[in-house]
């Protein structure tokens, strides 16, 4: 029996070469292969649709059983997040405010003068190659190829295929996406402002570390109980001060907490009730606070950003690591650079550099990014209606 | 010609195939394993390829590549070739025995999915496209091939109803049985 004979070869061939052709006609740019797509993703649109609403309590299950453990220790930890954000918050608004406000006094470019368009993220590309997404916005509002697409976080990609209803993003850490960034010098943690006392102990710190108990010996009439309050162990007050040295205040001249309970300051090591003088220097310690500016930020260097697929950080490459000027280093700022050419307008946040590479001879480091936003859990995004300086002027 | 259309595979195959793109694009997306996308359109057609033969399997990967473009906006052509290729290792694969046992047609699903997954970025490179080949693609093609493998009890069976294939039965020779 023939089992593989020419005939059957043939119509194999026919159709790589077919697929051939196709991809040709496609690469090349032709709009009846574009009406074809469009009327396709039309007639998929309801089965999708459908299909999700039938599948989502298998996805649910599955999520349940895969996914649990992770998601309850990222719960923990973006409510840590959460946490830190809210405390700073109103600082980086007032930080916005007066930067925009620089900007527009200088006539700098903004991203504050530049339309938006939300969108809700709708499917993920279903390939293991291409990182895309879908998104529910299309022509009809004023999204067009080249865009932009960023979320609360920074940018997360721009927009290659549009259609009425619709358009396709390809994230950041798509092999085939490029764009300018900058870099530039990164405020560090421990850069952030704080409020600081002599002691080198914040406030809050010196209020955490003393240990409060409640004492019933001392309980004046009508008042719930008095509170005796140890000092925390590493402030410095002089050995000289502490109790002993001078006779214990009047009664009326101790502190009480906010309840009006009677509170008693004792040493740490001897237990001994402090005396007015002590008293007196722990109210200076506590209230004379100076406050550490973080560094001035600078621009650094200017490079490519390039994707390079799914679970990889981007990477910033043709950089020039000038040590005269600045130093290039894990934890710098990226944002998009701008320029005539550019797809995305200058100052969109991407990330921050996350490791550096050095590479041998002129070939410059190597930079990878950590970016701002979650590709992972995109939802609602926003697509930055920007179109680049040379075609405005066009 | 209606008649031989309506008697014929494809009306069987367009509809499953629309099916199982919404699949691929739904829960499929959801349902990874170690961060890879299962493939189950490439699966079904190296499951065509095995239970009709490669020029079957390369009919079905090509119209299943096709769609899987067409939905997904990858360069026409490019999935469809991949998908082509998935049907035929199936079929060709699945010369080396007449009626193969179930876990060997799972061994060839398996091996048809992986050589259709590990062309996608072959063809990718051939169309310019900048450094298709991840440094995973090992991975992705041992998890695609697995997931193609433990599906094959259900997707072969489906490619021959597909097919209007029927599973063969052998009889013994007429001459033997008058003896």
């Amino acid at each position: 029996m023939a089992i593989y004979t020419v005939g059957r070869r043939r119509v194999i061939f026919a159709l790589l070469l077919t697929s051939a052709l196709l991809l040709t006609l496609d690469l090349r740019g032709n709009a009846a292969v574009d009406r074809v797509r469009d009327g396709f993703t039309r007639v998929m649109e309801p089965v999708e649709s459908a299909t999700g609403v039938i599948t989502n309590p298998i996805e649910r299950a599955w999520n349940g059983v895969i996914n649990y453990d992770d998601l309850e220790l990222e719960n923990q930890a973006l409510q840590d997040q959460l946490d830190r954000l809210i405390g700073t918050q109103a600082s980086a608004e007032a930080s916005v405010i007066e930067s925009q406000e620089l900007q527009a006094l200088y006539n700098l470019p903004s991203l504050s003068g530049i339309e938006t368009e939300v969108a809700q993220v709708v499917g993920y590309a279903a390939n293991n190659l291409d990182q895309v997404v879908e998104i529910n916005k299309g022509r009809r509002s004023g999204i067009s190829v080249g865009m932009p697409v960023v979320n609360q976080a920074g940018l997360i990609g721009k927009v290659t295929k549009v259609t009425d209803n619709t358009a396709r993003v390809m994230l950041v850490t798509d092999s085939r996406y490029t764009i300018g960034v900058k870099i530039t010098s990164a405020v560090r943690d421990g850069d952030t402002p704080v409020d600081t006392t002599p002691s080198g102990l914040t406030p809050d710190e010196i209020e955490d570390a003393a240990t409060t108990t409640t004492s019933s010996t001392t309980v004046p009439d009508g008042d719930p109980g008095s509170t005796t309050t140890t000092l925390p162990t590493g402030l410095p007050i002089p050995e000289s001060t502490l109790p002993g040295a001078s006779p214990l205040p009047p009664i009326d001249e101790l502190p009480s907490d906010e309840s009006g309970a009677l509170v008693i300051l004792t040493d740490p090591e001897t237990g001994e009730v402090l005396d007015a003088a002590a008293l007196d220097e722990l109210r200076e310690l506590v209230s004379s606070t100076t406050t550490t500016l973080p560094e001035v930020v600078v621009e650094k260097e200017f490079g490519a950003l390039e994707g390079r697929g799914r679970l990889l950080l981007p990477q910033i490459r043709f950089l020039q690591d000038n040590p005269s000027l600045a130093v290039l280093q894990e934890g710098d700022l990226v944002e998009t650079a701008g320029g005539l050419e550019s797809l995305a307008p200058t100052g969109i946040p991407v990330g921050r550099v996350a490791n550096r590479a050095d590479r041998p001879g002129s070939g410059g480091p190597l930079l990878d990014v950590e970016l701002n936003a979650d590709l992972a859990r995109l939802n609602f995004v926003r697509v930055v209606l920007y179109k680049p300086l040379s075609e405005v002027e066009q | 010609m209606f008649a031989s259309f309506v008697q014929g595979p494809l009306v069987r195959v367009i509809p499953l195939g629309i099916l199982l793109l919404a699949l691929q694009r739904t829960i499929f997306v959801e349902l990874q394993v170690n961060g890879v996308i299962l493939q189950v359109m490439m699966a079904m057609a190296a499951a065509a390829g095995v239970a009709g033969g490669s020029e079957r399997g390369a009919v079905v990967g090509f119209i299943f590549g096709v769609m899987f473009d067409l939905a997904e906006g990858t360069p026409l052509g490019s999935t469809a070739i991949a998908m082509t290729i998935a049907g035929v290792v199936g079929g060709l694969l699945a010369l080396i025995a007449a009626d193969p046992h179930w876990w060997l047609a799972a061994i060839f699903t398996g091996l048809g999915t992986a050589a259709g997954v590990a062309s996608v970025p072959l063809i990718r490179a051939f169309i310019g496209e900048p450094e298709p080949f991840q440094q995973r693609l090992a991975v992705v093609v041992a998890i695609t091939a697995a997931a193609g493998a433990i599906l094959s009890p259900l997707l072969v069976p489906l490619a021959r109803w597909c097919l209007r294939m029927k599973k063969a039965e052998w009889t013994q020779p007429v001459g033997e049985a008058a003896t």
